[in-house]
């Protein structure tokens, strides 16, 4: 994990962002309506915003570093994002008729949601571990999988393709939300942004401290290491794996249950890309789960610049170039910037064990 | 005399491969004893076995007096018995206290964290206690360490394991000289508190300084033990060489070739994989109709040394000449095009596309011109008369060019890579390795085919660790050490002896006859 | 040394002659049977779920809305039944042999082409615009003549130049082609879907759409009714490319690099191939015949571009994977997966069955075929059991 190869990323993307704001400012009048739109955009609603944003695509980044630093190659993060969307919608819908109301019923539907996403990982595991299927593919097909299972299911519960639920709503913590700028970023904000801000310092101690982050890095980078040290290779793989699943589906459901309260089940659906964007982010922040979510909070920040950009008015600039900004700029650094380590054993099946 | 590690009549057998045949090695605690032997002597097979890493097809393994049944390693480590690889079984970007108690961690609060702290005690006391130096470095990624360093981690771990008896696998082989001499260092602290060290070499100089004890290995038997007090080089080297000589195949008077040189290396250096200089300064002229044979045990810049030449890898500087043209800057087509053969040391890897069958193998190198290629379009019929035509020559089996090339044994396997890449009529061959892992009398057939090319007037570079066959092979012999020759000298003015010794970086008391030398 | 083999020898080399290609048409066909099965099981539980007038299925006691053997009997008829159908089918499988090329060569030469989608809807636009542009210059009999051609390179061209990237990406930077490739596809969509809206927007229809091309660049059926959006000629001369590009895999230089290069790269630098040229030139011909498929889509089926163009890029994938990645075998893997789709048309529009089933299907169906290893653990146990010959081995 190179941390000059990291803060360099992290200085040109810091770097093209200014860029692009230093751009606007001069070719944009003060007072105009873009000069407003700037102005607008630089405040705290943005911010909160852009963390919200974040979440989904930041917890599927950490559910991959976990994966791969593992050697397991995880492109169906995408697909576990989806059931655990789908899944939380779901249950949270029909959990009402069983006599569970409320916030009860939204945490309950939010742990299930988890919980499928688990079950996936599970079934990838076995598949990619015991069975050794082509990891890429396999995981494609995840994905692929979970596009049809969305739609399936939503048709056949509901009549319309995107149900809608209550939020969480948020989460307000004494005191510290009247500070300025950030008390009602940081403190005013859904449970699951809480989550994100936990979770990060934690996945970092884990890989770093715990013995069993430790194996897992070990496992992807020289497998024979760990396993002249008596450990099995493909339980740490197996674990692995699975905490990507946990990741990834506190993602999928958090996105839905904790900020939009609907889910999109046609097309790409409304995770339209993000666990994608998530491996991107991890890739880009070289498997380090703080530069990871930094990542995340790129893109998201481009996300959320489209929507605020739409909210104020009459903009040259269509939405969908917005859209579709993170991948460029993702596209452009890893590959001007390249030297990601990428862990030495990754998607190598490890021969030797039975 | 208390018997650490006692081996009785080891013998392993893979199919029909025997590689130990009825081995006894006796070591005494508190010594360090050398397994010594040129490469296939079965030296790592048999260290394999006491480590659990194979059962025995036949024999016994006594550890500290006990009958030892080792399934696994960790039954190894268990019973006290810890070994260092050659290549380090290491996670680089880990610290070394990472490394050291992978696996082995001890834990606190609950399992949450790992106790650094008491890690950290142990290793430090261990450090201090072998003097091996590394209790600064703790924090280290490994990656940053220099490869003696990683070493004396690989020590560490082992010693964190509770070891007694420390089998080193090759060593010296990563190491430069001074980190060399605190190894052997190390050796004397672990044997004062009474470890036992067996190391695994093939450079007897080392042996003899290094061990109390050694045992030579040829073959897969065990063909001497001896204390290293008493023995001299000329000695060793005679046990680990022998006097066996193959049948002599019938040639022409060596010295006798052309005049035009046709392949020429000059002050060529190249960097291997992991950006260490492999070869430097190499210079080396063959005349047609000669063969140059080039000496040395497997690792020592022979491999970097036959891509640079043969355009598989990049040289970082000098220059090779195929006929007078430089051909340095030019890719591998073109030198195939400039009529290069080459006979690659890995031929499952290289030579041979595995799932392919023979006849699309035939045309591999080739593709891209007559007869084969033409206009972009590959006649097959032709592709398959040539996969018969070799088949038939070389005598390959079974002689059925569509079955897929993993189909056939190793020697079969060779003997159509020679077959393909000698049929081209080449200028300039370059054949490294070309009768590993094959029958006798395939080898013997490849010698002559080798031969025939020396009398068409080609230029022939052989590469090879077994010393019989090149003094066979070759018109000169240019030892290789360390990534440079030690020496150039006719083929038929050294004794093995002679040969052994500058193979393993040592030089022979009498210097050889140059006669023609360079 | 005896020229009698011994028997065990014959037999395990009987067993490496030319098995393995049996083995990967059993686990092809292993794979769809049970993801077949499986989706009986999601029609069961969706049928048990669901509210229905009457039920359809009556099973221990529990009565079901769908009986899976109903459904794929009706997605049989709606493959195959009539005309109408078969075209439909057909005109799949067309357009799944095209992108489905795109992911087969590139993978021949060890490559992920996951960006067919993206090359595919590029290409699409690329032909709308084109065939609006020349559309009021040439008029008369010669104007199909000239505008096909032109139709079809403008899709080939930029089919071709979005598969250069990702190419160059790789051979220039290392960039890794799956992300690279799985980037641009969004990447595509999005600007596509800007430049229609600014310069290409039909003022005359709601949302996102061009006006539709010219008449005669339109392919009409010749054998099928008029209407059913296929045509013979474009199926045949698709057979044609198949049976071209199986040639230029088996039969030139390229091919024979390509194909060393996929299996064993040093085996490729040593027969002296280029890897580079290799590696850029088999993702531009992956994204020019991507983008034939995207050209053909729109002269073929819709006569314009619109946004949510069919995921044709990734069935592609699928294809490909079921047909072992073999040009050859995407003709009947294309028209398994063309009855699937225009199967899952009928059900949907007819039993209100979500079509999305078949995209499960399709997912189900990589999955276990990227997973041979499964079927050949079941195939020793049943073997074991002696239910089974032994059918294959060691191979593969």
């Amino acid at each position: 994990m190179s941390a000059t190869a990291t803060a360099r990323r992290w200085v040109f993307a810091g770097a093209l962002v200014l860029a692009v704001l230093a751009a606007l400012r001069l070719v944009v009048p003060v007072g105009s309506v873009p000069g407003r739109m700037l102005a607008s955009v630089l405040d705290v609603g943005y911010a909160s915003s852009v963390l919200r944003l974040t979440v989904p695509i930041a917890f599927a980044a950490l559910g991959g570093i976990f994966a791969e630093r593992a050697g397991v190659i995880n492109i169906g993060i995408e697909g576990f994002l989806i059931v655990s969307a789908l899944t939380t919608v779901i249950v949270a819908r029909r959990l009402p008729w069983a006599g569970v109301t409320g916030p009860a019923a939204l945490w309950l539907a939010f742990l299930v949601g988890v919980l499928v996403s688990v079950a996936v990982a599970a079934v990838f595991a076995v598949l990619v571990v015991r069975y050794r299927s082509n990891q890429v593919i396999a995981g494609l097909a995840v994905w692929l999988i979970a596009l049809g299972l969305a739609p399936f299911i939503t048709f056949t519960l509901f009549d319309s393709s995107s149900p809608t639920i209550d939020t969480f709503g948020t989460w307000s913590v004494p005191l510290l939300s009247e500070l300025p700028v950030v008390g009602p970023v940081l403190f005013d904000a859904s449970p699951t942004v809480y989550m994100l801000l936990v979770a990060t310092p934690l996945a970092w101690y884990a890989l770093r401290y715990t013995r069993l982050g430790r194996r897992i890095r070990a496992c992807g980078e020289n497998p024979k290491a760990l396993a002249t040290g008596g450990v099995s290779v493909s339980r740490v793989r197996y674990a692995g794996v699975l905490i990507s699943g946990v990741l990834a589906g506190v993602g999928g459901a958090g996105f839905t249950v904790g900020q939009v309260g609907t889910f999109v089940a046609v097309g790409q659906t409304s995770i339209n890309g993000r666990g994608f964007l998530g491996i991107v982010a991890y890739l880009f922040g070289n498997y380090n789960p703080f530069a990871a979510v930094g990542g995340a909070m790129l893109f998201a920040g481009f996300d959320s610049l489209q929507l605020r950009l739409q909210q104020i008015g009459a903009l040259d600039i269509p939405a969908e170039l917005f859209g579709i900004l993170p991948f460029v700029v993702v596209l452009v650094t890893i590959t001007l910037v390249r030297r990601t380590r990428v862990p030495a054993a990754l998607g190598e099946p490890y021969e030797g064990e039975e | 005399m208390d018997t650490a590690v006692s081996l009785t009549d080891i013998t392993k057998r893979f199919d029909d491969v025997v590689a130990n045949d009825e081995v006894d090695m006796q070591v005494e605690r508190g010594t360090v004893h050398a397994l010594l032997g040129e490469n296939g002597a079965g030296k790592t097979t048999l260290m394999n076995v006491l480590y659990g890493l194979y059962r025995p097809t036949a024999g016994e393994v006594y550890v500290d007096g006990d009958r030892a049944e080792f399934d696994s390693p960790q039954d190894a480590i268990a019973a006290g018995v810890g070994m260092i690889h050659q290549h380090f079984m290491l996670v680089e970007p880990m610290t070394v206290r990472e490394n050291i108690a992978l696996g082995w961690e001890p834990v606190t609060h609950g399992g949450l964290k790992t106790d650094d702290a008491r890690i950290d005690t142990e290793v430090r006391e261990l450090s201090e206690r072998y003097g091996l130096g590394l209790a600064g470095d703790l924090d280290t990624p490994v990656e940053q360490l220099s490869m003696g360093a990683r070493q004396r981690v690989e020590v560490l771990k082992a010693l964190y394991r509770g070891a007694d008896v420390f089998i080193f696998d090759e060593p010296t082989a990563v190491l430069t000289p001074q980190e060399v001499e605190e190894l052997f260092d190390i050796f004397s602290q672990l044997t004062a508190q009474d470890k036992t060290i067996i190391f695994i070499t093939h450079k007897l100089g080392e042996a003899l300084t290094a061990a109390d004890g050694i045992t030579v290995l040829r073959d897969g038997e065990r063909v001497g033990t001896v204390d290293a007090a008493g023995t001299t080089r000329e000695q060793l080297a005679e046990l680990m060489v022998g006097r066996e000589v193959l049948l002599d195949v019938d040639r022409a008077a060596r010295g006798a070739s052309g005049d035009d040189t046709r392949l020429s290396v000059s002050d060529l250096a190249v960097t291997d994989d992991r950006g260490e200089p492999a070869v430097q300064g190499v210079d080396i002229s063959v005349r047609g109709g000669e063969i140059v044979g080039i000496a040395g045990v497997d690792g020592n810049g022979q491999e970097p040394l036959v891509e640079a030449v043969t355009g598989v890898r990049d040289a970082d500087a000098g220059t090779v000449r195929f006929d007078g043209e430089a051909v340095t800057g030019l890719s591998r087509r073109e030198r195939l095009d400039r009529g290069l053969a080459h006979v690659p040391g890995d031929r499952q890897e290289q030579a041979l596309v595995m799932e392919f069958d023979l006849v699309q193998n035939a045309v591999l190198g080739s593709q891209h011109r007559p007869p084969f290629g033409r206009r972009g379009r590959i006649d097959w019929g032709a592709a398959r008369e040539h996969a018969e035509a070799v088949i038939e020559e070389y005598d390959v089996r079974p002689p059925n060019p569509d079955l897929p090339a993993r189909s056939l044994s190793g020697g079969n396997q060779q003997k159509f890579v020679v077959g393909r890449e000698l049929s081209r009529e080449p200028d300039v061959v370059v054949a490294a390795h070309p009768t590993r892992g094959v029958d006798i009398g395939s080898k013997e057939f490849i010698h002559e085919r080798l031969l025939a090319m020396r009398e068409q007037g080609a230029a022939v570079l052989v590469v090879s660790a077994s010393l019989d066959e090149v003094v066979q092979l070759s018109d000169r012999i240019a030892v290789m050490y360390e990534g440079s020759f030690v020496d150039v000298v006719p083929g038929d003015a050294a004794t093995e002896e002679q040969l052994g010794l500058l193979m393993a970086g040592e030089q022979p008391d009498e210097p050889v006859p140059t006669g023609a030398g360079r | 040394m005896s020229r009698a083999l011994p028997e065990g020898l014959r037999r395990t080399l009987r067993r490496f002659a030319g098995l393995s290609a049996v083995e990967r048409v059993l686990v092809s066909g292993a794979a769809v049977v049970v993801a077949l099965l499986v989706g009986a099981v999601m029609l069961l539980g969706s049928g048990y779920v669901a509210s229905c007038r009457e039920p359809a299925l009556f099973l221990a006691g529990t009565s079901f809305c769908f009986d899976p053997v109903a459904v794929y009997a009706a997605m049989y008829q709606g493959a195959f039944g009539t005309p109408v159908n078969q075209a439909l089918t057909l005109q799949r499988m067309t357009l799944l042999i095209f992108t489905g090329l795109a992911f087969a060569i590139p993978y021949r030469a060890g490559l992920f082409n996951i960006g067919a989608q993206g090359q595919f809807v590029l290409a699409a636009l690329a032909t709308t615009v084109s065939l609006l542009a020349l559309g009021p210059l040439v008029s008369g009999p010669v104007a199909t003549a000239v505008l096909v051609p032109v139709g079809l390179l403008a899709g080939a061209v930029v089919g071709g130049l979005y598969g250069l990237l990702p190419g160059v990406l790789k051979t220039r930077y290392g960039t890794n082609e799956v992300i690279s490739t799985l980037l641009l596809n969004f990447i595509a969509t999005g600007v596509a879907v800007v430049i229609v809206k600014r310069a290409f927007n039909n003022p005359e229809i709601q949302g996102t759409v061009t006006r539709s091309i010219p008449e005669a660049a339109t392919l009409q059926p010749w054998l099928f009714p008029p209407g059913t959006r296929f045509s013979v000629p474009v199926l045949a001369a698709t057979l044609l490319l198949v049976g071209g590009f199986w040639w230029l895999l088996n039969r030139t230089t390229l091919g024979y690099d390509i194909r060393v290069l996929g299996r064993q790269q040093a085996a490729a630098v040593f027969g002296g191939v280029d890897d580079d040229r290799v590696t850029v030139l088999s993702m531009v011909i992956a994204g020019a015949v991507a983008g034939l498929g995207g050209g053909l889509y729109v002269m073929m089926v819709v006569g314009r571009w619109q946004v949510g163009l069919p995921a044709l890029g990734f069935d592609g994938i699928a294809v490909s994977v079921l047909a072992g990645n073999n040009p050859v075998g995407l003709v009947p893997a294309g028209l398994l997966f063309g009855a699937l789709q225009s199967g899952g048309l009928a059900i949907n529009f007819q039993l209100g069955i979500p079509r999305e089933l078949v995209d499960v299907l399709r997912g189900l169906v990589i999955l276990l075929v990227a997973t041979p290893e499964l079927f050949r653990i079941v195939g020793r146990r049943l073997q074991r059991q002696g239910r089974l010959r032994p059918a294959g081995g060691e191979s593969g």
